[in-house]
C-alpha cells in the first residue's frame, strides 16, 4: 500500500487537523476556564479538609486559599491519631483494601483463564459462552441481591459458614460482577493474539497449561493491567453492595464511612473532607500510574 | 507422515492428548463459569420469583407486587425521576463529551487537560456527591454556587438596609405595627398624617433588629425642629423598656433608623423629592413647594434582596399548573435532580470525551478535506461530515450512559438530604430502601429489580447486535 | 477552464531541515493535462496539496486562472481533487456524495439533478447511484470520486495519485478511461503519479520532480529522447536506462572514452559532434546512457556503442525478453526480440548506434550536448 509520504508523516497531519478546527486561541482560553471550574470542587475538597472544623459554615473555603497560612492538617492528625479503632478512618481504609485487592486480584485471574479458553480453547459453543458473557455486562447488580443474600444464609445453614456479613461475603459478589467485563476485555485482547504463535508451541509440544502460563499469559499483561486498574477503581469507589453485605458492620470500607458520616446528625464535614481526600488519593495514585492502561480500559470498554 | 520413527514420537505422550487438551481448555473456564452461574444468571432468575412472592417469600402473590409497585408515591417519583434522568442525562454528557474532544485537538496541552477531565471517574461517586453537596449547599459561607450567585445578584439587585425576610416570618406590617404615624401601603410605609412647607413628621416603627441598628451605628433619635420651606422629621425605633406602650413619641434612649430611603408624596401620589436619613434618624426635605405632602418609607429599604437558590431542598421547577395533584408532581422536576445531574456531568464528561475523542482521531482525515474542496465552511463540514462519521461513536456513549444512568444510587443517597429526599428517589434507590432497610424484603423490591433489568434490556439486545454482527 | 502558474513556489515545514519544495515554477496551459511525477518524498503531492489550498504556502505564488489564490480557502479556488483514497462520505449514498458540493453552493435541485445524471452517464454509474461507498469495489469507488470531482464542473481537475490502489489491469482501463474524459472535456487536469508510463501515456507535458525540485518540464518525447540530467534519464522509460561510467581521454589528435578497469569489454565509439561536446566538458570521466530498448545483439555498422557481457537473468515477455548481461563489473539490460537464441551464460555482444548514446557529467548529472 503505498501512501503518499507527505501526508502520513505525523507533522503534516497535524497541520491537516488544525486548519479545520476553531481557531486556537479561543480554544485555549474556553478549555482554559473548564478545567478551572473542574477542578474547583476537587480543590474545596482538599481546602476544607485543610481548615479547622470551626471555620466551616463560617466563611467560605475560598477565604482560605487568600490566606493559606490558615491551612492546617490538623484533621487528618486528629483522624490518623485515632489509630485502628473500629469504624475509624484507618479502619475503613484497611477495610477498603481487605475488600478491593482480592476482588481485583480474583476478576482478573478468572477472566484470562475463561478469556484463554473463549479464544484458543477447542471445544464448541465458544461463541454462545460469549454472547452470554456480553449480555451478562449489563445486568444491573441490583437484580442478583437478595437471592444472593439468602443464598449466604443458605450456605450458613448448610456448611455453618454464612458469608453475609463478611468481608469474603462482598468478595465473592465483587468478582461476579466484575466477571462479565472481565472476559469481554481478555477476550477481546487475545483475538488479538496470533493463532500462529500457539500452534508453533502446540507443535513443539506444549500442552494447553504451558501454552498459557508461557505465551498468552505474557502477551495479554498490558490488558491485564487495564483490566486490573479499572476494576480496583470500581470495587474502591463501590457502595451499595458494601451497604447491603456489610451495612451493620463494624468494620466497612471508605464508601461506607463516608455514607455514614454524611447521615449523622450533625454531618461532619471536617471527618467527611478528610475521609474522601483519603477515600481518594489511592484510586488517584493508581489512575496516574497507569493512565494509559486506564484509558484503553475504558475503550474497550465501550468500543469493541 | 511417514516413517515409524515419527509415529514413535508422537505416541508418547499419552492415550489420547488432544482430548486432554481439549479438556483442559474447557476447564480454564470452569472457575468463571461457576460463578458467574450461583452469583449472576442464578440469582437473576430467583429475584423474578421472587417477585411473586410476599416479602419474606413465603406465599405466591403472582402480579401483586407488581401492582404494588405502579400504586405507590415514593416508586412513581422514582420512576419519574429516572425518566428525568434518562432523557437529560445522556444527551448532555455526549454533547458535552463532543465539544471538548473537538476542543482538546486544537490545543497543546491535550493530555493534561484530558487528565484532568477523567479525573472524576476515580472518585468514588460517594465522595463527589459530597462534593458537590456542599458547593451547592444553601449558605453563601459553604456553598460556592450560592455565594457566587448572590455576589452578582447583590450587585444589581442590592438588599435593603432592613431587610425583611419572608422566609423567617416577618412582613413589612410587623414594622408598622400599632403605629398612629404610619399604614402600610403594598410594600412600604406612608404616613398617615401630612404636612407642608415648614412642618414636621415623625413617623415611629416597631419590631426593627437591633442587631441591623447596631451594623448601621444608629444614634439616638432627635426630633428635629421645623424649618420654614423644608419639611423635615424623625423616623425612629419605637421600642423603650421604660415606656413600652408609648409609640407616638420620641423617648429618650430610643435610636434613630439610619439609612432610610425616604420619598416625599404629593397629594396625587407622585413622588417628588427623595432623601436618606442621617444616623440618628433625621431627614430634610428642602425646598417643598405648595400643598401637603406625605412620607413615604419607600419598599427598597425592606428587600431582601436574593437568598439563594435552595438547590438541594425540596424546590421543584413545575412546568404546567392546574393539574390534579399526582400529575402535577409527576411533571415537575426537582432542583435537587438538577444539581445531582450536574454533578454527574462533572463526574462523566471525560468518558465522553475520551470515547468520543478516538473516534475523532480516527477519522479519515482526506474525508474532511474532500468536503472543504466541496465548498464546505468549517462549521458545516462539522455538522454534515465530521458529526454524520462520528455517529457510532456517539451512539455507544449514549447507550453507555443510559445505562448507566438507569441504575443511578450513591449520588442520590449521599447528596439528597432533608426535603429533597422524599423527590429525588431513583429506582436504585427504591429498591435498597424497601430491600435492604430494616430486615429483607423480597417481594416489592424484587418487582421493582426486574423492572429495571426490563429497562436495561433493550440495551442488552442492542449490544449483541453489535457484536454478533462484526 | 483556466490555467495554472506556479511562481518560486516553496513549502518549508517548521520540523523538517530541508524545503519539501523549493522554488518551483510551472505554467500549465488552459486545458492541458500536465502530470506531476517523481519518487516519493520529491514534493509532488506537497504542490498539488497547496494548489488545492489544503496546505499553506511558505513562499511564492500560485495563480489560477490568472488570480492568485495564495489567500483564497480551498471552497473559493473552484478547483476539484480526487484523492489517491478517494476520500468518499461514508454515510452519504453515491449521488449524495456527487451532489454534496453543490448542495453546499445552494444549487437549483433539478440542475443538481441533471449535473449528476450527466457525470453518472458518462462514468457508467448510473446502477450505483442509490448505493453506499461501503457497498462498492475499488475501481467504483474511484469512479465516484471522479464524478464528484466532474460534478463541480471546475476550473481545474487535481488528481492525487488516482490509480495507485487499482489493481494492475483496473489501472490500465481506467488510465485510458482518464484520457478520453480529458479529451472529451477539454479540462484543465494537474495528475500526480509515481508511475512514469501513467505520465507518458497520459499528459501533453510532465514535470519530473526530486527532492523537491523541479528537473525537468517538457512533453513525453521530449523528457524521452532529450532528458535533461541523469535523473530524468533514468526516471523515463521502463527498464532503465544503462548507466556506464568511462574515462575521457583527450589527445592533441582525438577524444576517446576508456573503461574505468583493465579488463573492461565496452567500448564507446564518438562521431565528430560526440568528440567535440566531450573535448570542451570538464573533468575526467562521463557517463554514457544507452536505452535498453536501444541495445541489439549483435554488430552493426554505426555502432556508437558496444558492450561484450555474459547472460545473467533472461525475462520472458512473451513478444521481448529482457536480457540482464554484465559486463566486467558493469551491470546491463537489453530488450531483445523473444525470438532470440540467447541462452543463459551466453557471452553476447550488444551494440547500439550512435544517435542513441547520451553523455552525462558525473558530477552535475547533467546531460552534455
Amino acid at each position: 500500500m503505498t501512501t503518499t509520504a507527505q501526508t502520513s508523516d505525523p507533522t503534516k497531519r497535524r497541520h491537516i487537523l488544525r486548519r479545520m478546527l476553531p481557531a486556537r486561541g479561543p480554544s485555549n482560553i474556553v478549555l482554559g476556564i473548564i478545567a478551572i471550574v473542574w477542578l474547583v470542587p476537587t480543590v474545596s475538597l482538599l481546602v476544607i479538609s485543610l481548615r479547622p472544623e470551626a471555620a466551616f459554615g463560617v466563611s467560605g473555603w475560598w477565604k482560605a486559599l487568600l490566606d493559606p497560612s490558615s491551612l492546617t492538617f490538623s484533621n487528618y492528625r486528629t483522624l490518623f491519631g485515632q489509630g485502628f479503632v473500629a469504624g475509624g478512618l484507618l479502619d475503613s481504609l484497611m477495610t477498603s483494601i481487605e475488600i478491593t485487592v482480592p476482588a481485583t486480584l480474583g476478576v482478573v485471574l478468572f477472566s484470562c483463564f475463561a478469556g484463554h479458553s473463549l479464544v484458543f480453547g477447542r471445544w464448541r459453543g465458544r461463541d454462545v459462552v460469549f454472547l452470554t458473557v456480553v449480555a451478562l455486562m449489563v445486568v444491573p447488580l441490583q437484580v442478583a441481591l437478595i437471592p444472593v443474600v439468602q443464598l449466604y444464609r443458605e450456605l450458613g445453614t448448610l456448611f455453618g459458614l454464612n458469608p453475609f456479613g463478611t468481608i469474603p461475603g462482598v468478595i465473592i459478589f465483587h468478582i461476579a460482577f466484575g466477571l462479565p467485563f472481565g472476559i469481554f476485555l481478555m477476550r477481546n485482547f487475545m483475538s488479538g493474539i496470533p493463532k500462529d504463535l500457539l500452534e508453533a508451541a502446540r507443535m513443539e509440544g506444549a500442552g494447553e497449561w504451558k501454552v498459557f502460563y508461557r505465551i498468552v499469559l505474557p502477551l495479554a499483561l498490558p490488558a491485564l493491567a487495564s483490566l486490573a486498574i479499572f476494576q480496583f477503581i470500581w470495587v474502591w469507589n463501590d457502595l451499595l453492595v458494601a451497604l447491603v453485605f456489610l451495612g451493620g458492620n463494624v468494620h466497612t470500607p471508605l464508601t461506607v464511612f463516608l455514607y455514614d458520616q454524611n447521615h449523622e446528625l450533625q454531618a461532619n464535614y471536617w471527618i467527611i473532607s478528610t475521609g474522601a481526600i483519603v477515600s481518594v488519593v489511592v484510586p488517584l495514585i493508581v489512575f496516574f500510574s497507569f493512565q494509559r492502561y486506564f484509558v484503553r480500559g475504558v475503550l474497550a470498554g465501550a468500543v469493541k | 507422515m511417514s516413517g515409524s520413527t515419527i509415529n514413535a514420537k508422537i505416541r508418547t505422550s499419552g492415550r489420547r492428548p488432544w482430548m486432554r487438551e481439549h479438556a483442559i481448555s474447557l476447564a480454564f473456564l470452569v472457575p468463571a463459569a461457576i460463578w458467574l452461574l450461583f452469583i449472576v444468571i442464578w440469582p437473576t432468575i430467583n429475584t423474578v420469583r421472587l417477585s411473586l412472592f410476599n416479602e419474606s417469600a413465603t406465599k405466591f402473590l403472582g402480579l401483586t407486587n407488581y401492582k404494588t409497585v405502579f400504586s405507590t408515591d415514593t416508586i412513581l417519583t422514582a420512576f419519574r425521576n429516572n425518566v428525568i434522568w434518562v432523557l437529560i442525562f445522556p444527551f448532555f454528557v455526549t454533547f458535552l463529551g463532543l465539544i471538548f474532544a473537538v476542543l482538546t485537538e486544537r490545543i497543546r496541552w491535550a493530555t493534561a487537560f484530558k487528565a484532568l477531565i477523567v479525573m472524576p471517574i476515580v472518585f468514588s461517586t460517594t465522595a463527589s456527591a459530597l462534593v458537590w453537596a456542599t458547593i451547592f449547599d444553601n449558605s453563601p459561607q459553604i456553598g460556592a454556587v450560592n455565594a457566587a450567585v448572590l455576589t452578582v445578584s447583590d450587585w444589581f439587585n442590592p438588599p435593603g438596609a432592613y431587610p425583611v425576610s419572608a422566609a423567617a416570618g416577618q412582613t413589612v406590617a410587623d414594622l408598622v405595627g400599632s403605629n398612629a404615624h404610619a399604614k402600610k401601603s403594598s410594600n412600604s410605609i406612608v404616613s398617615i398624617s401630612s404636612a407642608r412647607a415648614g412642618g414636621t413628621i415623625n413617623i415611629g416603627l416597631e419590631d426593627v433588629s437591633p442587631t441591623t441598628l447596631a451594623l448601621l451605628k444608629a444614634q439616638d433619635a432627635v426630633t428635629p425642629q421645623p424649618m420654614s420651606g423644608a419639611i423635615t422629621g424623625v423616623v425612629w425605633r419605637a421600642f423603650s423598656p421604660s415606656d413600652p406602650t408609648n409609640k407616638s413619641d420620641v423617648l429618650p434612649g430610643e435610636l434613630g433608623l439610619p439609612i432610610l430611603h425616604l420619598s416625599l408624596v404629593n397629594s396625587q401620589g407622585v413622588s417628588v423629592a427623595t432623601t436618606t436619613t442621617t444616623t440618628s434618624g433625621q431627614y430634610k426635605f428642602s425646598n417643598v413647594g405648595t400643598g401637603s405632602y406625605f412620607v413615604e418609607i419607600v419598599s427598597s429599604n425592606f428587600s431582601s434582596g436574593f437568598t439563594g437558590i435552595s438547590w438541594l431542598g425540596g424546590g421543584s421547577i413545575t412546568p404546567v399548573s392546574g393539574l390534579g395533584q399526582t400529575a402535577q408532581a409527576l411533571l415537575s422536576v426537582p432542583l435537587a435532580d438538577m444539581a445531582m445531574i450536574i454533578t454527574y456531568l462533572w463526574i462523566w464528561a471525560g468518558f465522553a470525551m475520551v470515547l468520543i475523542g478516538a473516534g475523532l482521531a480516527s477519522l479519515n482525515r482526506e474525508v474532511l478535506e474532500a468536503a472543504r474542496i466541496d465548498g464546505a465552511k468549517e462549521w458545516q463540514v462539522f455538522r454534515r461530515v465530521t458529526v454524520p462519521m462520528l455517529a457510532p461513536v456517539l451512539a455507544v456513549v449514549l447507550v453507555t450512559m443510559i445505562i448507566n444512568v438507569l441504575k443511578v444510587f450513591d449520588i442520590v443517597l449521599n447528596m439528597a438530604s432533608g426535603a429533597s429526599v422524599n423527590a429525588t428517589p431513583t429506582l436504585a434507590v427504591e429498591i435498597y430502601n424497601d430491600g435492604f432497610t430494616g430486615g429483607i424484603h423480597s417481594g416489592v423490591s424484587s418487582a421493582i429489580a426486574v423492572i429495571l433489568f426490563l429497562l436495561v434490556l433493550p440495551a442488552m439486545i442492542m449490544n449483541l447486535k453489535r457484536i454478533k454482527g462484526v | 477552464m483556466a490555467s495554472v502558474v506556479l511562481r518560486n513556489l516553496t513549502k518549508q515545514y517548521s520540523g523538517n531541515n530541508a524545503p519539501s519544495l523549493e522554488m518551483l515554477n510551472l505554467e500549465v496551459d488552459d486545458g492541458e493535462f500536465v502530470c506531476l511525477v517523481g519518487p516519493s518524498g520529491c514534493g509532488k503531492t506537497t504542490a498539488l496539496r497547496m494548489i488545492a489550498g489544503l496546505e499553506d504556502v511558505t513562499s511564492g505564488e500560485i495563480e489560477i486562472g490568472g488570480h492568485v489564490v495564495n489567500d483564497l480557502p480551498s471552497r473559493d479556488r473552484d478547483i476539484a481533487l480526487v484523492f489517491q483514497s478517494y476520500a468518499l462520505y461514508p454515510h452519504l449514498t453515491v449521488a449524495d456524495n456527487m451532489s454534496f458540493g453543490l448542495k453546499l453552493r445552494k444549487v437549483p435541485k433539478a440542475e443538481i439533478e441533471e449535473a449528476v445524471q450527466r457525470a453518472a452517464k458518462i462514468l457508467d454509474l448510473m446502477d450505483l447511484l442509490k448505493r453506499k461507498p461501503a457497498q462498492l469495489s475499488g475501481g467504483q469507488r474511484q469512479r465516484v470520486a471522479l464524478g464528484r470531482a466532474l460534478v463541480r464542473d471546475p476550473a481545474v481537475f487535481l488528481m492525487d495519485e488516482p490509480l495507485s490502489n487499482l489493481d494492475a489491469k483496473l489501472r490500465v482501463q481506467t488510465r485510458a478511461e482518464i484520457a478520453q474524459l480529458h479529451h472529451r472535456l477539454q479540462a484543465t487536469m494537474l495528475y500526480v503519479t509515481h508511475d512514469q508510463v501513467e505520465a507518458m501515456t497520459m499528459a501533453d507535458r510532465i514535470a519530473v520532480m526530486n527532492l523537491g525540485v523541479l528537473e525537468q518540464y517538457g512533453t513525453p518525447r521530449e523528457l524521452y529522447n532529450f532528458p535533461n540530467n541523469q535523473f530524468v534519464a533514468g526516471f523515463i522509460g521502463s527498464p532503465s536506462m544503462n548507466f556506464v561510467s568511462m574515462r575521457i581521454n583527450r589527445d592533441a589528435e582525438r577524444v576517446y572514452l576508456t573503461g574505468m578497469s583493465a579488463d573492461s569489454n565496452i567500448k564507446v565509439t564518438l562521431n565528430d559532434e560526440q568528440s567535440d561536446i566531450l573535448r570542451k566538458s570538464d573533468g575526467s570521466e562521463v557517463v554514457v546512457g544507452v536505452r535498453p530498448e536501444h541495445l541489439i545483439e549483435g554488430t552493426i555498422d554505426d555502432t556508437g556503442f558496444s558492450a561484450v557481457a555474459k547472460v545473467e537473468v533472461i525475462e520472458f515477455l512473451g513478444n521481448d525478453e529482457h536480457i540482464h548481461a554484465t559486463s566486467a563489473d558493469t551491470d546491463l539490460v537489453a530488450i531483445l526480440n523473444a525470438h532470440s537464441s540467447v541462452r543463459r551464460e551466453d557471452s553476447i555482444t550488444l551494440s547500439a548506434p550512435h544517435d542513441t548514446v547520451h553523455f552525462f557529467d558525473p558530477a552535475s548529472g547533467l546531460r552534455l550536448n
